[in-house]
Order: C-alpha cells, then sequence, then structure tokens
C-alpha cells in the first residue's frame, strides 16, 4: 500500500479548504421560483404621485423662498438705486430715434442724462439685475399704456420718473401722487431736483442724505463731463475705429452702446464715414461683438439675425425684443361678446381697447388693478390669455363650421380653442400635442371656454398619419426655437446655437410633412395647412415650407391677413420657391406683436410623391389634377434648376432632378422611371 | 371609452336629476344628433355619437379627453359631479342661487355660500337640491347643494350656510391636473 | 565546370524564388516575441498603398513576418522527437480579456453581518492541546472523531434529564442537527445570491403543492363542470369566484357571455330614456317638504295680507255690508212654509 505515485507531477491538485471534501454542486431551482431581476422595488402608482407632489412642493417651496429673498432684496436696494429701473427702457425710445434722422443735436443731451442714470446699474452685481428687469417688465405692463398716451403732451423724462414713483410707492394712492409729481417733473429740471429731495428726506438718515448729496455731486460733475465729450465728438463727427487694446479692455456698457451706435451711423453711408484701410467686413464684426455684449446675446444667434436684418432693422428689433409685448385677450365668441366683455371688465378697473381692427376678438389690456388671469370672467371661460400673434394662424387656417380640423401642437389649448370658437362647436376638432403634462393645459383650457367638439390626444405629431387622416384642415404651430418671443424668454439669447437650430427645423420639416399627410385634399371646403412659427429665423421657416413645397403636393396660398411683411424668397444661399412670398411675417418692432411666422398651403393631390405608390385610385386623381397646377410646375422645374447651390442634401437635390416624380404635375409619360411606369401601362391596357 | 354599465349610468343619472331634474332628457335626447355618456378611467363624457366615432381611431393610452368631461366615479363607486359638467348643467337648472359681488371670490375659493353673501335664490328651492350659483350678473360660477330651503333662507341669521359647496370655476386654476 | 555551374545557377535560381530574409527598415520594429508580435511604426508609403493596395500590404507584412521570424530564430533552440523547437520567452504584452471579469460572488448572510459589525476572521489553528488527552487534537477530521471517542467513553446523564436517555445518541443528533442547519442556510444563501423566492418557513411551493388561487380556481372549475354548468350546485356562505386574468376562460359556460354586443346610439338612447324615466317616476309625486314649505308660505302671506286689510278697517266692513247685500244664496231654508217649486233645486234642503 503506500503513498499513490505521483506519476504526472505536472498536474497540480487544488489546494484550499475541503480540498479532500466532496463539494456539494449548488441546488437547482425550479423555474417559477426565480424572482424577476428587479432589484429596486417598484412604486406602485399612488407612492409614484406622491412623491411627484411632494417633489413639486418642495421646489415650489424654494422658489418662493427665492422670490421672498429677492423682493426682500429688492425692497432694500430700491431705497438706494431708485433710478436703474427705468434707465433701460427709457434709452431704448431714444436710441431708436437718436441716429435715424439728423437731430443728433437736441437728442445727445438727453442720452447724457440717460447715461448718467445708467451708471448704477453697471456697478450693481449682476444678480439683482434679473430680478430689477423683472419688475420693471411688470410695471410696464401696467404702465406702458398710458405712458404712451401721455407721450405726446410731457417730455419723455415724465413718463419715466413717473413709472418710477409708482415703482418706489405702489401702495400709496398712486393718482394723487401720479398726478401731483407730474406737474412737478413737468416743471425744468432743476425744480425736479428739488423735489425729488423733498421726496427723499422724509425718513433718512443723515449718512443716507450725505449719500445722497455726493451722488448728485458726481451726477453733476459727470454731466458736465459728458457734455464736454460729446461736444468733442460733434465737432470730431467722424468715429475712429477702436484700436486693439480698447478692444480687449472691458468698456463700460455705455460706452459700447455709443460705439454701437457710431458703428451703424457709420455702415449706413459707408463710402463717405469709413476710415481708410477698413473693410466693411471689420465694422461688421465689431458691431456683432458689441451687440453681443450689450445685449448679451451669443454671437452665433447674432450672426444670424445680422444676416437676417439690415443693420437699422436689427438694431429695432434687439430693442423690441428686450420689452414685453402687451398682454393681450382673446373673447371667447361661444360665451360673450366682445363688447360684453370689455363692459364687464372695465367694471372690474381693466383698462382696455380693442386689439385692431383685423381682429375682432381681440382686446389689449393695458393696466389692471385685478389679476387678469384670475376674475370670475376669466374662469367663466369668457376670455383666454393670448398674445395676439396667435390669433393670426388661426385666421389664416380660416375654418369652417361642421369641418375636421387637426390642430398638432395644441398646448396650451388657445390656437384649438379659438378654431372651435370659430367654428361654433360644430364639426370635429382634434388638439395633440406630444407632451403629456401639458395636454392637461388644453383639457382644462377647453372645459372652461366650453369647447365640446374637441377630441384632445397625445401623439408624437410624427405619427398623427397613421393614427387619423382626412381632415379639412390642419394647424401646425411647431415647437421653434423661440426666436420672435425673446421678450418672454431671454434665456434664448445665449442658449441657441446651430445645432440647436438644426434639431429643430429637422424636427419641423417632419412635422409639417405629417400635418400634410393628415390632411384631406379632396375635402370640398378645406385642404389648407397652415404653418406657424414664433420664430424669426428662415431656416425654421421659408426653408421648411420650402422643403415641404418639394416632397408633397402642395402649394402656398394667400395667408389672407392684409398686414405682415412678406416671406423670403432669398436668403444668404437660399433661393427659396418664389410662391414663398405668399407667407408673411410679423416682428416685434414693426407690428409691436412677437415675432412670428405663417404660411398657409393648399394640398392638391393625396399622393405621396417620393415613395413608390401602389394606389391606383390616387393615381388617377392625379392624372386629373395634371392640368390645374401646371403653370405651377414650370416655375417648380426652373427653381429646381437654381437649387444647384443648396448645400443642404445635395444627394436628395440630385434626385429631385433625376426623378421628376417628386412633382407629380409637371410629369410626363415619357419621364417616368421604370418603376413608376408599370401600373401606368397596365392602366391603359385596361 | 368604454361603454357605461347600467348600474353606473342609474348612479350618474341619479346625480344629474338632482341638479338639473327632468332635463336629464333634453341632455340624451337633442334634436342635433345623438349623443351619448362614455366612461375612461372612470371618467364620465359627455359626447356627440359623431364625435365618438372619430374618437375611437386613438389609441386609449393617447387619449386624453373627448367632449365634455362630466365627473367621475369614486373608489367607492359614487359619481362626482366635475365642474367642467357646469356648460351643460347651467342652462338647464330649475334652482339657482345668484351671490352677490362682494361674495364672488369666497365661493371661488372654495367655501360654502352664507347668508350675507347670498344675492337672490330661486323661489320654492328644496333642501338639499342641487343649486347652480350665479354672479349677479348671471355668470354660472359653479354649483352646490342648498343648505336650507328658500322659506328658511329668509329667517336664517347672516353666517349661515346657506349652500354647500360643490364645485366653482376657481378648480380650473386649482386644480387644473386633477379636473379630468 | 558544367555541373558546378549547373548547381551554381540551380541555387542562384532557388535563391531567386524565395525573397531574401534581411528586411531593412528605416525604423526598428518592436517585439514581442512571446506572443509572436511585431509593431511597425514605419509610415506607410501612401502613394504606393493607393495605386496597388494588395500587393502593397502583402509584401509588407511579408517582410515584417520575416523580421519577426528572425527575431525567433535567435532564441535558443531545442530539439525535440526530431524537431527544432524555440521556447518563446513570457509575453511583455498585456492582451485584452475575451470574456468579462467574472463578478464577485455574493456575500452570504454571515459575511454580509461581518462586514457591517466590522468582524475579521481570526487565524485559528490546526489542532489544539487537549489536556485530558496530553495530547494535539487537530480541530475537524478523523483524528478529532478518534479524540472525542477516546475522551467521551463514558458520559454522564445529568440529573435533570430522563436518566434513561442514551447520551451518545443524543450527541449524535446534534450534530446532525447542526449539519443540516448549515446546509440549509448554505441553500439559503444561493437561494438569495440568485434572487429566488423562498417563504420565510417551510418549503417552497412546487407544482405538487397548490396555491390558494389554484385551489380556489381547481374549485370553481369544478363547480361548474356539470351538466348543467354549475348551476344548481350549493354554495357556502362566503363562497367567492375565482378571479384573475385567464381565469375565466378556463370556467365552463363563461366564455359566451362573454361580451354584450355594443348597442347601436338609437338602442342605447332609449335604453337611456327607459332608465332615466324610471328613475324620475321613482322619486315621489308629492314632495313633503315642498308641501309644507309652501303651506307655510301661504299663510305666511294670508297673514300678511291680513295685516294689510286690518289697517283700513273702514273698508273692510264696507265690503261685507256689500258682500250681505249681494249674496242671494245663503237664504235661510224656510222649511217648508214657504212656496214649493219642484222645477227649482233648493240646496239648502233636505229632501225626503
Amino acid at each position: 500500500m503506500g503513498r499513490k505515485a505521483k506519476f504526472d507531477d505536472e498536474k497540480k491538485v487544488k489546494k484550499g479548504p475541503g480540498r479532500k471534501a466532496r463539494k456539494q454542486a449548488d441546488p437547482i431551482f425550479k423555474k417559477g421560483l426565480i424572482e424577476e431581476d428587479n432589484d429596486i422595488k417598484k412604486l406602485s402608482h399612488r407612492q409614484k404621485q406622491r412623491a411627484a407632489r411632494r417633489a413639486k412642493k418642495k421646489t415650489e417651496l424654494a422658489e418662493k423662498r427665492k422670490l421672498l429673498k429677492q423682493a426682500k432684496k429688492n425692497v432694500a436696494k430700491q431705497k438706494e438705486v431708485v433710478h436703474p429701473d427705468n434707465s433701460d427702457d427709457s434709452s431704448e425710445d431714444e436710441e431708436v430715434q437718436g441716429f435715424t434722422d439728423d437731430n443728433k443735436e437736441w437728442l445727445k443731451p438727453k442720452q447724457k442724462g440717460k447715461s448718467v442714470q445708467k451708471e448704477p446699474e453697471t456697478e450693481s452685481d449682476s444678480g439683482h439685475e434679473g430680478s430689477d428687469a423683472k419688475g420693471d417688465s411688470i410695471d410696464e405692463d401696467e404702465i406702458d399704456k398710458p405712458g404712451n398716451e401721455k407721450y405726446k403732451l410731457g417730455t419723455l423724462d415724465d413718463l419715466f420718473k413717473d413709472s418710477d414713483e409708482e415703482n418706489g410707492d405702489v401702495d400709496s394712492d398712486d393718482e394723487a401722487t401720479g398726478s401731483s409729481n407730474k406737474l412737478a417733473y413737468n416743471s425744468d429740471s432743476e425744480e425736479e431736483k428739488s423735489d425729488d429731495d423733498d421726496d427723499g428726506d422724509d425718513d433718512m438718515l443723515p449718512i443716507e442724505k450725505a449719500n445722497l448729496k455726493l451722488k448728485k455731486k458726481q451726477k453733476l460733475d459727470k454731466k458736465l463731463a459728458d457734455e464736454e465729450m460729446q461736444l468733442n465728438i460733434a465737432k470730431q463727427d467722424v468715429f475712429a475705429f477702436p484700436s486693439e487694446e480698447e478692444l480687449q479692455n472691458p468698456t463700460s456698457l455705455q460706452d459700447v452702446l455709443q460705439r454701437i451706435k457710431d458703428v451703424v451711423v457709420v455702415l449706413s453711408d459707408f463710402s463717405s464715414l469709413k476710415e481708410d484701410g477698413r473693410s466693411r467686413c471689420e465694422y461688421t464684426d465689431l458691431l456683432l461683438k458689441d451687440l453681443c455684449v450689450y445685449y448679451s446675446y451669443n454671437e452665433f444667434l447674432m450672426e444670424v439675425l445680422m444676416q437676417i436684418f439690415p443693420v437699422q432693422e436689427l438694431m429695432e428689433f434687439l430693442e423690441a425684443s428686450e420689452v414685453a409685448r402687451p398682454v393681450t385677450i382673446r373673447t371667447n365668441s361661444l360665451k360673450t361678446r366682445r363688447r360684453d366683455l370689455a363692459q364687464a371688465l372695465i367694471n372690474r378697473g381693466v383698462n382696455l381697447d380693442p386689439v385692431g381692427k383685423w381682429s375682432k376678438v381681440g382686446l389689449v389690456v393695458y393696466s389692471s388693478t385685478v389679476p387678469i388671469g384670475a376674475t370670475p370672467e376669466y374662469l367663466a371661460g369668457h376670455y383666454i390669455l393670448q398674445g395676439a400673434s396667435s390669433f393670426l394662424p388661426v385666421m389664416a387656417l380660416a375654418p369652417q363650421e361642421n369641418e375636421r380640423i387637426l390642430d398638432m401642437c395644441a398646448a396650451p389649448g388657445g390656437k384649438a380653442s379659438h378654431i372651435a370658437a370659430i367654428m361654433k362647436n360644430t364639426g370635429a376638432l382634434f388638439a395633440n400635442d406630444a407632451n403629456k403634462d401639458r395636454t392637461k393645459a388644453i383639457v382644462g383650457n377647453f372645459h372652461r371656454l366650453g369647447v365640446v367638439n374637441a377630441v384632445i390626444c397625445n401623439y408624437d405629431g410624427r405619427q398623427f398619419p397613421d393614427v387619423i387622416k382626412g381632415f379639412d384642415r390642419v394647424l401646425l404651430d411647431a415647437p421653434c426655437t423661440g426666436t420672435g418671443v425673446i421678450a418672454k424668454d431671454p434665456s434664448v439669447k445665449t442658449t441657441k446655437d446651430q445645432k440647436d437650430i438644426q434639431r429643430c427645423f429637422n424636427l419641423q420639416r417632419q412635422l409639417l410633412l405629417a400635418a400634410i399627410d393628415c390632411c384631406n385634399a379632396k375635402s370640398s371646403t378645406g385642404g389648407y395647412i397652415v404653418y406657424s412659427t414664433c420664430s424669426i429665423l428662415p431656416e425654421e421657416n421659408e426653408w421648411v415650407v420650402n422643403y415641404a413645397l418639394k416632397r408633397r403636393n402642395v402649394k402656398l396660398v394667400p395667408v389672407g391677413l392684409d398686414f405682415g411683411t412678406e416671406g423670403f424668397v432669398k436668403y444668404r444661399h437660399h433661393r427659396f420657391h418664389p410662391s414663398l412670398k405668399l407667407t408673411r411675417r410679423f416682428y416685434p418692432h414693426t407690428h409691436n406683436m412677437d415675432g412670428f411666422f405663417v404660411a398657409k398651403l393648399k394640398k392638391f393631390s393625396n399622393v405621396i410623391p417620393e415613395p413608390v405608390k401602389d394606389e391606383d385610385d390616387e393615381e388617377t386623381e392625379n392624372k386629373e389634377k395634371d392640368e390645374q397646377p401646371k403653370e405651377k410646375a414650370e416655375e417648380q422645374s426652373k427653381e429646381n434648376a437654381d437649387k444647384k447651390s443648396e448645400v443642404e442634401e445635395p444627394k436628395k437635390q440630385k434626385n429631385i432632378k433625376s426623378n421628376p416624380l417628386k412633382r407629380p404635375a409637371n410629369s410626363s409619360e415619357t419621364q417616368l422611371p421604370k418603376k413608376k411606369k408599370k401600373p401606368r401601362k397596365q392602366k391603359t391596357k385596361k | 371609452m368604454k361603454i357605461l354599465s347600467e348600474q353606473r349610468t342609474k348612479i350618474l343619472f341619479e346625480k344629474l336629476t338632482k341638479y338639473i331634474g327632468v332635463n336629464v332628457k333634453l341632455l340624451i335626447d337633442r334634436p342635433d344628433g345623438t349623443y351619448c355618456f362614455r366612461e375612461k378611467k372612470d371618467r364620465v363624457y359627455y359626447i356627440s355619437e359623431r364625435l365618438l366615432r372619430l374618437a375611437q381611431t386613438v389609441k386609449p393610452d393617447h387619449l386624453i379627453s373627448a367632449g365634455t368631461c362630466f365627473g367621475k366615479f369614486t373608489k367607492t363607486n359614487k359619481f362626482r359631479l366635475h365642474i367642467t359638467a357646469l356648460t351643460y348643467i347651467a342652462p338647464y337648472a330649475p334652482f339657482k342661487i345668484w351671490v352677490k359681488p362682494s361674495a364672488e371670490q369666497q365661493f371661488l375659493y372654495g367655501h360654502h355660500v352664507i347668508k350675507s353673501g347670498l344675492g337672490r335664490i330661486t323661489e320654492n328651492t328644496p333642501k338639499y337640491q342641487g343649486v347652480v350659483v350665479n354672479t349677479m350678473s348671471d355668470i354660472p360660477i359653479g354649483f352646490g347643494v342648498a343648505a336650507r330651503t328658500t322659506a328658511e333662507c329668509r329667517h336664517a341669521d347672516p353666517l349661515a350656510t346657506i349652500a354647500f359647496h360643490q364645485a366653482d370655476i376657481g378648480e380650473y386654476i386649482r386644480s387644473e391636473d386633477t379636473l379630468t | 565546370m558544367d555541373i558546378v555551374n549547373e548547381i551554381l545557377e540551380r541555387e542562384q535560381k532557388k535563391a531567386e524564388k524565395y525573397k531574401p530574409i534581411t528586411v531593412e527598415k528605416h525604423l526598428d520594429l518592436e517585439f514581442d516575441v512571446g506572443s509572436l508580435l511585431a509593431f511597425d511604426t514605419n509610415d506607410l508609403d501612401t502613394k504606393s498603398l493607393h495605386s496597388q493596395k494588395d500587393v502593397y500590404l502583402h509584401t509588407l507584412s511579408r517582410d515584417n513576418a520575416q523580421l519577426l521570424l528572425n527575431k525567433v530564430w535567435e532564441l535558443p533552440t531545442e530539439r525535440i522527437d526530431e524537431a527544432i523547437v524555440v521556447r518563446l520567452p513570457p509575453p511583455t504584452t498585456v492582451l485584452p480579456r475575451a470574456k468579462p471579469v467574472p463578478k464577485p460572488k455574493p456575500l452570504t448572510k454571515w459575511q454580509e453581518f461581518a462586514k457591517a459589525k466590522g468582524i475579521t476572521k481570526k487565524k485559528k489553528d490546526k489542532s489544539q492541546w487537549d489536556e485530558q488527552l496530553q495530547k494535539w487534537v487537530p480541530l475537524y477530521g478523523f483524528r478529532k472523531a478518534a479524540a472525542e471517542k477516546e475522551k467521551n467513553w463514558l458520559i454522564e446523564v445529568p440529573q435533570n434529564v430522563d436518566p434513561m436517555t442514551d447520551m451518545y445518541e443524543k450527541k449524535a443528533s446534534e450534530k446532525t442537527e447542526k449539519v443540516a442547519k448549515n446546509e440549509l442556510q448554505r441553500l439559503k444563501n444561493i437561494a438569495r445570491a440568485r434572487k429566488v423566492k423562498i417563504p420565510r418557513v417551510g418549503i417552497p411551493i412546487t407544482s405538487d403543492k397548490a396555491s390558494a388561487t389554484q385551489l380556489a380556481t381547481a374549485a370553481t372549475v369544478a363547480k361548474a363542470s356539470t351538466a348543467s354548468l354549475g348551476k344548481f350546485q350549493d354554495k357556502l356562505p362566503k363562497e367567492k369566484e375565482a378571479r384573475g386574468k385567464g381565469i375565466h376562460e378556463i370556467i365552463p359556460g363563461k366564455e359566451r357571455k362573454r361580451k354584450a354586443p355594443l348597442p347601436t346610439p338609437q338602442a342605447e338612447r332609449e335604453n337611456n330614456l327607459n332608465l332615466l324615466d324610471s328613475i324620475l317616476n321613482k322619486r315621489p309625486k308629492i314632495d313633503m317638504d315642498r308641501a309644507v314649505s309652501k303651506y307655510i308660505h301661504d299663510e305666511q302671506v294670508q297673514r300678511s295680507e291680513e295685516k294689510k286689510n286690518l289697517k283700513p278697517s273702514k273698508g273692510r266692513f264696507k265690503g261685507k255690508g256689500k258682500g250681505n247685500v249681494t249674496n242671494f244664496s245663503a237664504k235661510k231654508p224656510k222649511a217648508g212654509r214657504g212656496q214649493r217649486n219642484p222645477s227649482k233645486k233648493n240646496p239648502g234642503r233636505k229632501r225626503r
């Protein structure tokens, strides 16, 4: 016996616990016993709801606290810095005019006054700037209109002082103080100062008084200095291009503004005012940078804007984008009439006016003593808060009674309810939105406004043609970058870049194609699609429409609005279809509403040109329709030739040229590719 | 969109008759088309038959609402009328209460109507009758249940509740999320 | 001479056939002979790469392979079974592994506990000095068992235990218990690691033991499985039918009732109207509250009117007098004393 001989010592026996013990294999479990592999226990529906509510509450609380803090700070601040608030808007109105005409002389001194006021703002930390601006805008809502009315009577100064006063002590009886102040301010500036003093030193510590005095003195000094400088500038008259150091060293906003104005002047008469050896390019670059600094845009967006507008208009646009548009409401014609509503609201202390001759349901609210979004009339659905620009697409759509209409991106339901009101609750209205949370707003608004003919659904707009088709009219208010509503959401200024725009217009194209697919060309009353955005970028507007023109059997028709500027036909290297003139653009600076774009398309055939078709009936229909848009087709073919230069999708472009099927209108038998020919041949045989 | 079971239809009608009495018939028997009640996620929608056919093309998961939401069935299978039904309740209601302008706001915040805020009340309103609450300018702002008869109202003290709050149009703001 | 030339020529031809084993490179290659790897850091000749890709790449790879083989031949060779063999050095390049890194084993319950408490394993000696036996006894194994046997040649029965108990048996059973417990814990750990549902006590339910719902379903199905589809079967006081997904379908006689056809709009309207009628009819015709309140109301009105009429008392009297004048109907009955007129009916009199 003895130990076993180790014949192959190469093979190593594993060491470790239980070397000799026979290890038992792990047991095998039955399949039914093994649980699903989710470690985290799923929250129940209720739990989820509770969690969401908790989170919401928390954020709200935090926000409230923040606001409270800010308000406190503001109150503290307001005593010291009363002026910076109105400096913004005061400067706007002037600088727009300042250099348009030759009356530089008499406008400049005022500008100085403003610049003095501006000073403290630049000094104050940026943290408060936002809140200040907010307060400002609210103020403006209230004061805007009466101010404008008084405009002709008093000077600009008293307007701003007026608003200022109300800013300071809103709670005091406005009318009495307001009127008295106004009287005081109408007198010359010296009196004004004394008035200021009187107002101030009721309850001031001695140190504050001293501070005030010092400030006044500084102001005076500065004013004098400015005057001197202005004099110099006036003499000099020619704008000197800043040197490198000047550019690199950060300057005050006031200087930047001055420089912007100068450059604008130079650019307006470039040949005579330019500095030798400087190209136009250099000036525009300088302007771009300065504008970015002054209005705090990112360079990309500013560059795009500069391409859209001429310099003078750009300045106007930028200024207009800083100011919020007046609050407008739309009368719900299902429940009341405009006159009755206006009367009811006036009784509640709301100051309003009709929005203009073009709308029979719009009202502009200048000021209100009650929250306009919580009056019993509002809750009873007699009106809805809606921007004036939002009326336009619906008016362009011109819905008829007993039609079937789709609003593809409906939330929060303002436009859709407008459609329902025009249809007088007949027919069928589909209000769709991709965002489920926002559909709740549609539901609320529809019920409030008494819309009963609506179906509210939650689809991605691009899938909508799969769900239901055959609408008489389709409204597509596409999601966009929001460059037309910068006043509402200033974050657009800095956050948007090329990628965002590209993402936007890609989505818009798909949505527009989907919208066209949903529409029924054979409808006796309709077959119209209205495309609108609140953006002013041609990439999101004309280009998208142009894209759809090429890919679907649609044509542009007049929008039906007698104002607004025409859409672009040329933009940079793009050459759009000439009928794009029929689209309408709206700008904040020219039409006093949010920047907007509206295009109305008519679908003339249900055939989708690009993919292979197998529906014979559509083909026949196609033939019938051939004659109708013949002239159009010619134009189209010409334009296709023009479009060689288009950078985007050169391959697809090629397709178009080789494949005239894109527009079935100008397709003739001989040109048809083989794939297409087959069914037709069969037809002829039959 | 489900058809309501007979039991639920009964509960619904019983509730509606409390507010609009025999006028419920007018809701069903309409000259301008067939209207019906449908149920989705316990909510009851009043919808024209024509629109319903269109709405049925939308998948249930994606359908948010169609027609007018009348209210919902609670977990205990009672029907609760929502403010959204006011569009149809208000014109048909035989019994109404008008509140003074000073009390409008109170009611819109979800409080009961008290005697001091009462402007007018329909004659012969029985106790616990469903009533529509209007402003003095005849804008319906909600509905409630009469806590006293008209005769009793005359002699009630100023702080006594005249109508129990059921729903008011302030809910459009207060509880937009849970409305439908 | 010829032969020599011939041989030389042949050799040359042979040599021409094969390419030379020396390769010139601008930069030396980097080798990892252990894994038969060579890195060529030289730039590619782009011109020839474009013009004749295949040929170029082919020659390049040949050259580099040649260099690698040269390197291999520099290593010491051995001869094993008539074959020349090279022992490669250990590889220096770290190659990525083909399979993913194995996941760490899940901790057992004890390990988890120890980790949480910070208990570390103490190394125990393999054997212990036994005072009684005066020798080293291992902690486990057959020597331990033997030592135990030697030690416990006699076990005292404690006072409080039944004197007839077999202490040896008891001990053995304790041991088996321990082993079993250990085994159970091992299985539990494995089950936990694999996320297997196990009951807190007892053994997991498998197909041989049905669950409550299964039993309920079976009972319901069995009950309905009569010729009359369970119509005449008795019911327990609080018996409930099994419910759940897919159960309805397996109960006989149930499927057909599944869905009532949707009524047409007209039919639905009729149904609704009928239902509504029944509801409306059920309501009391006479509303007691209303009647009472109306009565009260009328009373109040009457009273207030009386009050109003009280004031002008003159008018009241006047009215009454006037009434007396005009009131012909209420004549005093004459009780047969007056003239009789059979054609005229006298209301105040009883006729016999």
